[in-house]
């Protein structure tokens, strides 16, 4: 008897306990009313997943400008707040959810993101249909600005077709006519592949052989004893992050970097880093980099960054959000007005101020496409440099707007509606 | 007394469900996250059709949801920029697949028929993934978003109206759960229930099981692709991540979550899912290992679902 009196004064304390810790959960749920709001630039970016550290470089770039904005006294007179979503590395279906929330939910002023080309153009659709004025920031995919190009969206990274325009000429001026292709095979793949072949075929280069590599492959032997036996000038890899280094740490270990010239199109910091020493060779293109000894403010950049970033230097993912963030800052203080209609006509051709840019010439955002013309930095990778974490010479400086396509060509037909 | 309860169990159900946009985000929530919880109930649903009530394990799903997806996608796309018709050829193509993969592998059972799926399953994937001319591929098929209807005498603007869209997948939803729920009671769901409980003593009777697993099957895939296709229209994108083997996943654990062999048990474990992914994911970046614990102890403390817990519950 005595136990079952016990007994259900018990389990009315642990429901007590299970109550109150899920009321912790749920407290935030309540929104309050709020008084002067703050100006929120949303955020929704890979955290989890393949991309997940890119994402986070991007979101340590968006915070350190936040921080640099509220300083200078916010937007509009009013303080700035970031507010980050993670969009998954792979699942459009929450990645456009998330952009919804956002602007639905916490009603962001502007929209940030994001990594994964798909996911770019899937959420610039959202932020078409809700008008909010959005920075893509990190994909690459040339349909962003191009065939599926918006009034309201704005890219900062560059597209493929950029990319290996920058570099092209220099490989065939001084590697050789003779190209062999070892693309991933995706989309991002096939376009940087195209880009090759169409500048091939204007130099008058030959393609001695190509090969689709499967997403995600860690054996390349088959490949790259193909490429030897083709006998080209220069092998180009167009794999990304984990692909690169396993293709990269092979060709090393077949002795190809002997032989051959090995190239690229995007190379990245980050796996460059991944890399073992021996490996880090080959032509590439950076769309960033932080060791700029002659453009001014860089240096500050990096030192700021580096705080945040458990002392390691920035990548181009943390330019990317800081130029992005910056970008909705200095047009809404321009402008005076967080109208989106009119920030993004006032966005057209505008050049953003050397502290921000952080590139030796006028980087500016093109009217038409709505695409950032930075400058493209086309070097090698190198083992060791002077610090650590130079690990790309710059041997060359190409400037956006020569290597971008003619906004005629890009496809896009921008609607303002 | 129990009928009873059950009457009005469903009459709440169906008052939140006709609620939702006004009452959701009080809740902190909004609207197209309701409707992603519609869509995705009526997904664990159609998967629990074939799972809790047949008994037969399909881990490949998620390709004729994608199928559903890319089908209108491509439709409004390429054809005929119309909703209704998009939707119907999404419908038709994933259900046409589902009919000739069926055929194939209706004789296996067990793990052996959940393989099979998954590998059917990543047939699809990889086409929607490689086939970069037509569907984007790896870019997923953008440049499309869902059409107004034109009713002839008035206009439903679901592509601005986020309400008039989450009734149009209501509607869908209550015509899906309504004949899934009929075929249950007729003759032909009891017969599925008896290859469930025992197939040697089903077959022993004379019944073509082979034949009735198909047909579940089928059906279950037709309900799968019309949800997969209002995904599509939800997002204004198709993706191939929406056919990959782990979306096929997500749906099992939906239907895990809240109790298969309940007819509302995927509803209640594809809420669970989606607004617990929604909500701790803006918390923090481990939402996965939390969702993944929680799963877990479902699965040790609950082995039939949330629901088929509380229906114990009532009994005993």
């Amino acid at each position: 008897m005595a136990e079952q009196s016990i007994n259900p004064r018990r389990r009315r304390i642990l429901q007590a306990a299970a109550t109150v810790g899920i009321m912790q959960m749920t407290g935030p749920f309540i929104i309050k009313a709020r008084g002067e709001q703050a100006i929120k630039i949303g955020l929704n970016d890979p955290l989890t997943g393949t991309y997940a550290e890119l994402g986070k470089n991007e979101q340590i770039g968006c915070e350190y400008a936040i921080e640099q904005i509220n300083a200078k006294g916010g937007i509009l007179g009013r303080q700035v707040q970031l507010v980050v979503e993670d969009s998954t590395s792979a699942d459009t279906g929450a990645a456009v959810q998330k952009a919804r929330k956002l602007i639905d939910r916490d009603k962001v002023d502007f929209l940030l993101g994001n990594v994964n080309s798909a996911m770019a153009l899937a959420t610039a659709q959202v932020s078409n249909e809700r008008r909010i004025f959005h920075v893509v920031t990190g994909g690459h995919t040339d349909a962003v600005t191009g065939s599926d190009c918006h009034w309201n969206v704005f890219r900062v990274c560059n597209t493929t077709r950029m990319e290996t325009n920058a570099v092209a000429k220099t490989l065939f001026n001084k590697y050789g006519k003779k190209w062999y292709f070892i693309t991933p095979d995706y989309a991002f793949g096939h376009t940087l592949q195209q880009g090759f072949e169409a500048s091939l075929k204007q130099f008058g280069g030959t393609e001695v052989g190509a090969d689709l590599v499967p997403l995600g492959a860690s054996d390349f032997s088959s490949y790259l004893i193909k490429a030897q036996a083709a006998n080209p000038d220069v092998i180009i890899f167009l794999q990304a992050g984990q692909d690169m280094i396993n293709a990269l740490k092979q060709a090393v270990q077949f002795g190809l970097d002997k032989r051959f010239h090995l190239a690229g199109a995007q190379q990245e910091l980050e796996v460059l880093d991944g890399l073992p020493p021996n490996a880090r060779v080959g032509t590439w293109v950076f769309e960033w980099y932080w060791k700029q000894p002659n453009v001014p403010h860089v240096a500050e950049f990096v030192a700021g960054i580096r705080k945040r970033n458990g002392g390691k230097v920035p990548t181009a993912r943390h330019w990317f959000g800081y130029v992005a963030t910056w970008t909705c800052a200095l047009i809404a203080n321009q402008e005076k007005t967080l109208d989106a209609v009119k920030l993004a006509k006032a966005t057209e051709n505008f050049k953003l101020p050397p502290e921000v840019a952080l590139m030796p010439s006028d980087t500016f955002y093109r009217a038409g496409d709505h695409q950032l013309m930075p400058t493209l930095y086309v070097g090698h990778a190198q083992e060791k440099g002077s610090e650590a974490e130079d690990l790309f010479q710059v041997d060359e400086l190409v400037k956006g707007v020569d290597a971008a396509l003619p906004v005629a060509e890009t496809g896009c037909q921008m609607k303002w509606n | 007394m129990r009928a009873r309860r059950e009457t009005i169990a469903d009459i709440a159900i169906w008052f939140c469900l006709a609620t939702m946009p006004y009452w959701i985000s009080l809740l902190g929530g909004y609207t197209s996250l309701g409707t992603r919880v519609v869509v995705m109930s009526l997904t664990a649903m159609a998967l629990n059709f074939l799972l809790g009530f047949t008994g037969v394990l399909s881990f490949g799903h998620a390709a004729y949801f994608g199928l559903g997806a890319y089908g209108v996608g491509m439709t409004i796309k390429y054809l005929v920029p119309s909703t209704p018709l998009g939707i119907l050829v999404g419908v038709a193509v994933g259900t046409v697949a589902a009919a000739l993969v069926g055929a194939l592998i209706v004789k296996l059972r067990g793990v052996y028929f959940a393989m099979a799926t998954i590998a059917f399953g990543q047939v699809f994937y990889f086409i929607a993934f490689r086939w970069n001319s037509m569907t984007g591929g790896d870019d997923g098929l953008s440049g499309w978003r869902r059409i107004p209807i034109d009713l002839g005498f008035k206009t439903i603007d679901i592509l601005n109206d986020d309400k008039a869209f989450y009734y149009l997948v209501l509607i869908c939803f209550a015509f899906a759960v309504a004949t899934m729920a009929a075929l249950l009671r007729s003759p032909f769901g009891r017969t599925l229930l008896a290859i469930r409980e025992n197939e040697r003593r089903a077959r022993f009777l004379g019944i073509p099981v082979e034949q009735h697993i198909w047909l579940s099957f089928v059906i279950s895939c037709f309900f799968v692709s019309l949800a997969g296709a209002l995904y599509a229209l939800l997002n204004n994108f198709a993706d191939p991540h929406d056919l990959r083997w782990d979306q096929s996943g997500d749906f099992v654990i939906m239907v895990v979550l809240g109790g298969m062999r309940t007819f509302w048990g995927p509803l209640v474990g594809a809420a669970i899912f989606v607004l617990l992914q929604d909500y701790l994911s803006s918390l923090t970046d481990n939402w996965m290992s939390l969702i993944g614990v929680f799963f877990i102890l479902v699965v040790l403390f609950f082995p039939r679902g949330l629901l088929g817990f509380l229906r114990r519950q009532e009994k005993s």
